[in-house]
């Protein structure tokens, strides 16, 4: 087991450095350039020249990329914005909780509606319950959440006078009120990545309920509730747990969406506003951490299925 | 020389002059309305969805551009059925060319990143060694990245439009199935007629044109039909997010934009269209997809 996780480790560090590459290269290689905005439009410096001087990028391509990443790895400098100089890692711890709360409460909420569906799917299949459930999945499939988002804003606040709130409240300061500001964007996120969750539990608990354990189980008379919710339910969440590994940086990414619909301060608008004022540095390192976090989610999902799953053992 | 000859026995019912129920071109359609009823709706909206983006013109008097300033903020009129905008441009006509764009962008970015998917994929597998190890350390980096936030980053540096968009989408289709592909060439290619092939002195490309390439077309025929609601769905994000297609081209995920929102609380229905017209066609190419592999290739098959 040990001797795995310090494998896996090993290969993590080619990818990030290869990670890092990457967006280093596409962010220098393509056009568009932030100096000329900064200096003609805000007056950042009085030439070109003397802002590109001032922000190192006059020297050559690799200096830059060694200064950038010897930042990080020795002194976890990460840079700063261009356009306010503020430390970019400072920022980014600012908002994390923000971003790392709305992605908890969705991924919360799909599971809930996902499990619960899938269960009562499998168990009932082919009846009616079960039709009506495999229909929702699909029109949650269907639904892309930025539009159900923007519907969410709109029609209630024509209808019934109610529109979410717009100012965001930390929870440290009031968790009711900020628990209030959150629920709506997670409920909207959630139910549209419930669809998946529920199609994978409902065909995987398919699955478990035909082995031979749950024959035996039946055969000693325990009841339907103990069968499902304690010997077959188990066994039917590793896949789901393996979705939600696969599926995080789709969370991350519609984070930005939802973020920027409903004024969330997290990461999604952090980076968004960086990129519409072309604040390399931040997107440069948004994008690195982001992925090195990935990284690290899909190998800690990868060691959770040997909780799940006693039979799994990692050499 | 003679020859004996055998009269056919009457047939008891001439299967020929049986009362037909349906032509033959309806009963194709029930038959798979039986088979995959989902699938066949999934894609009859495709063939709309078709119809719609290429016949756009001709349906419908008004230009995608085309304001009226007098008729702005219709809900719903003999001549503008879905309502008009804030500057009284047809909002039925707005969602017909952007079924053109979605279209265009969805198809053209799945042809382009199945081919570099292919091309990659079998190249990885076929040279193996440590060129296939340092691509699929790339490809691992790649697949690190959110997809939304690498191309938002990539598209931000570059101008906005239908072309540059499709290019990237593609790009980054090709790039993240090539592992799939991958996997496939794999297996194909420890096959003993890969080995015989081989041994009668077919070169490189034969082994890969002739022997692998025709057994990865199956899955790589699933991988892009599936695809397809992905890409379109990503066209849309990027758009909404004001990275993808430029006004005035109408696109769904543009016109449901936030920059639009103050509008939309006036006239929801500039919200519910776009919202509805997208919903319609990733439900279409999900169920034409999700059909399409399981009579393709059964071993894909989901829940």
């Amino acid at each position: 087991m040990r001797q795995y996780v310090l494998r896996r480790l090993a290969l993590a560090v080619p990818t990030l450095v290869l990670v890092s590459v990457i967006v280093f290269s596409i962010m220098r290689l393509m056009p568009g350039d932030v100096v000329i905005r900064m200096v003609e439009g805000h007056a950042y410096a009085p030439t070109v020249e003397a802002l590109r001087k001032e922000l190192g990028l006059d020297r050559p391509a690799h200096t830059q990329y060694l200064e950038w990443i010897g930042g990080i790895v020795l002194r976890g400098d990460f840079g700063s914005s261009y356009w306010t100089r503020q430390p970019i890692w400072d920022e980014f711890i600012r908002r994390f909780p923000i971003t790392l709360e709305l992605a908890g409460l969705t991924i919360l909420t799909s599971v809930v509606i996902g499990v619960l569906v899938g269960i009562v799917s499998a168990v009932r299949q082919d009846t009616a319950s079960d039709y009506v459930g495999r229909i929702l999945a699909i029109l949650a499939l269907s639904v892309p959440y930025f539009g159900l988002a923007v519907l969410v804003v709109v029609l209630p606040s024509i209808y019934f006078k109610w529109t979410p709130i717009w100012t965001y409240v930390p929870f440290t300061t009031h968790p009711l009120e900020n628990l209030k500001i959150m629920i709506v964007p997670a409920l909207v996120f959630g139910v549209t990545r419930a669809g998946p969750i529920m199609r994978i539990m409902r065909s995987a608990l398919l699955d478990v309920l035909r082995q031979d354990y749950i024959r035996t189980a039946w055969s000693k008379g325990l009841p339907e509730r103990a069968i499902v919710l304690r010997h077959a339910l188990k066994n039917a969440l590793i896949p789901v747990v393996s979705l939600i590994g696969l599926q995080t940086p789709l969370y991350i990414g519609g984070s930005v969406i939802i973020e920027a619909i409903f004024r969330l301060p997290g990461i999604g608008l952090f980076f968004f506003e960086a990129l519409t004022r072309l604040d390399y540095p931040v997107v440069q390192s948004v994008n690195l951490i982001v992925a090195a976090m990935v990284v690290g989610l899909n190998l800690a999902i990868d060691l959770s299925y040997a909780f799940l799953d006693p039979r799994i053992r990692y050499r | 020389m003679a020859v004996n000859r055998v009269e056919a026995p009457p047939l008891a019912v001439d299967i020929r002059r049986l009362p037909r129920t349906l032509p033959w071109y309806a009963e194709v359609w029930v038959d798979m309305l039986r088979r995959k009823p989902l699938g066949t709706i999934g894609g009859a909206i495709v063939l709309v969805m078709l119809a719609a983006a290429v016949f756009a013109g001709v349906l419908t008097p008004y230009g995608f551009a085309e304001t009226n300033l007098r008729e702005r903020f219709v809900m719903t009129s003999g001549i503008h059925w879905l309502g008009t905008d804030q500057i009284g441009r047809d909002e039925a006509t707005r969602i017909l060319y952007g079924a053109r764009i979605s279209l265009y962008v969805g198809f053209g970015a799945v042809a382009l990143g199945s081919t570099l998917a292919t091309a990659l994929g079998i190249f990885s597998a076929y040279w193996g060694g440590r060129v296939d190890l340092f691509l699929q350390r790339a490809v691992d980096a790649w697949m690190a990245f959110p997809p939304l936030l690498i191309l938002m980053s990539i598209m931000s540096l570059l101008t906005p439009g239908v072309l540059n968009i499709t290019l990237v989408l593609g790009v980054n289709f090709g790039i993240q199935n090539s592992r799939i592909v991958r996997g496939m060439a794999l297996s194909i290619r420890e096959n003993t007629y890969i080995e015989s092939a081989r041994a009668m002195g077919s070169g490189h490309a034969r082994v890969t044109l002739v022997h692998i390439l025709p057994n990865v077309l199956p899955t790589i025929i699933v991988v892009a039909t599936t695809g397809l609601s992905t890409v379109i769905l990503t066209e849309a994000s990027l758009s909404f997010l004001g990275l993808g297609v430029p006004p005035p081209y109408p696109t769904w995920g543009g016109m449901l934009s936030l920059t639009g929102l103050d509008h939309m609380y006036r006239a929801p229905w500039l919200a519910i269209w776009p919202a509805a017209a997208l919903s319609l066609a990733v439900f279409g190419f999900n169920m034409l997809g999700d059909a399409l592999r399981d009579l393709l290739d059964p071993r894909l098959k989901g829940g």
